[in-house]
């Protein structure tokens, strides 16, 4: 399949969960879709075109928060990057690890860092952050606040 | 200066401990082993266990996760024990000042002998930091000659 072949098949196969699709350059293509249908075109997007999973990216916005899982179907050198809206009181997703491994890690650290719960995650614990961060801080988030009061923010000069 | 002091200022072994750096001033270090600067004829070796290593050169910012680590090496290191922080991370953070992750500079985490700055400090500022070292450590043991 080419690229236009697999934007097609992409469009037809899940025409009422694309919200837009962006063209930015004949490199990458954003397609934004509803939260629920992730697993289904993770998996249509890694097992039948053969794409690979590269990363995902959480960003918090304004109003809501984003997830961007990013694909490289490297036969035809494109990159397909699926961008998720979540709202901000309803922070959650369902997982793609038990799609493919490789989301294991990445979506641990979204979890820790901006509090995006995946819903069937089988290890959903902290990756990077110390034993004794308090819960419920994820610094991360635009509104994130020191609660260290220990900690010492000036140069000491 | 007794016959310890002296046989110790002339083969300081150096362990290089990095928290987590951009391996700018780590390569800075390892230049400063290379025959063109060769720090290694002021008696300077690189030690590959802290236990038997006289001089901790520490470089990076100290995050939340090296904090108990840097104390435990600390710990760990024979006495007469010397620090040397290298780099803006290790001695201010640099531009991880305000980071989530790295709440106190190096010199509140341990006492601190030498600092070096520079981002990262050239190998002569290297070599000149630990001359100053050997110097300071020399006026700290007395002017007593034996």
């Amino acid at each position: 399949m080419n690229r236009q072949e697999i934007l097609q098949a992409i469009g037809e196969r899940f025409a009422e969960d694309i919200i837009s699709v962006f063209e930015k350059s004949p490199k990458r293509v954003y397609i934004e879709i509803k939260a629920g249908a992730i697993v289904g075109l993770a998996q249509y997007l890694f097992k039948d075109i053969g794409a690979r999973f590269n990363i995902a990216s959480g960003v918090d916005g304004r109003n809501s928060m984003e997830i961007l899982y990013h694909f490289t179907v490297e036969d035809v050198d494109l990159v397909i990057s699926l961008r998720v809206i979540l709202p901000k009181d309803k922070l959650a997703i369902d997982s793609l690890t038990p799609v493919f491994t490789a989301a294991h890690w990445i979506e641990r650290e979204i979890h820790e860092l901006l509090g995006i719960h995946f819903i069937g995650h089988p290890h959903l614990e902290r990756l990077l952050l110390p034993e004794d961060w308090p819960e419920g801080v994820y610094p991360l988030r635009k509104d994130y606040k020191e609660w260290d009061p220990d900690a010492i923010r000036d140069r000491g000069a | 200066m007794g016959i310890l002091d002296k046989a110790f200022l002339k083969s300081l072994w150096v362990f290089h401990l990095a928290t987590g750096s951009c391996n700018n001033c780590d390569i800075e270090i390892l230049d400063c082993l290379t025959p063109r600067h060769d720090i290694e004829r002021f008696g300077m070796l690189l030690a590959g266990s802290i236990k038997h290593a006289d001089v901790l050169l520490v470089t990076g910012a100290v995050n939340r996760q090296c904090i108990p680590r840097i104390k435990r090496l600390y710990e760990q290191m024979p006495k007469p024990r010397l620090v040397v922080a290298i780099g803006e991370c290790a001695l201010s953070r640099g531009v991880f000042m305000h980071s989530y992750n790295c709440p106190l500079p190096l010199d509140h985490v341990i006492p601190v002998d030498v600092y070096i700055p520079g981002c990262p400090p050239r190998p002569e500022a290297i070599m000149s930091g630990l001359m100053q070292l050997i110097e300071k450590r020399k006026a700290e043991a007395g002017s007593t000659k034996d």
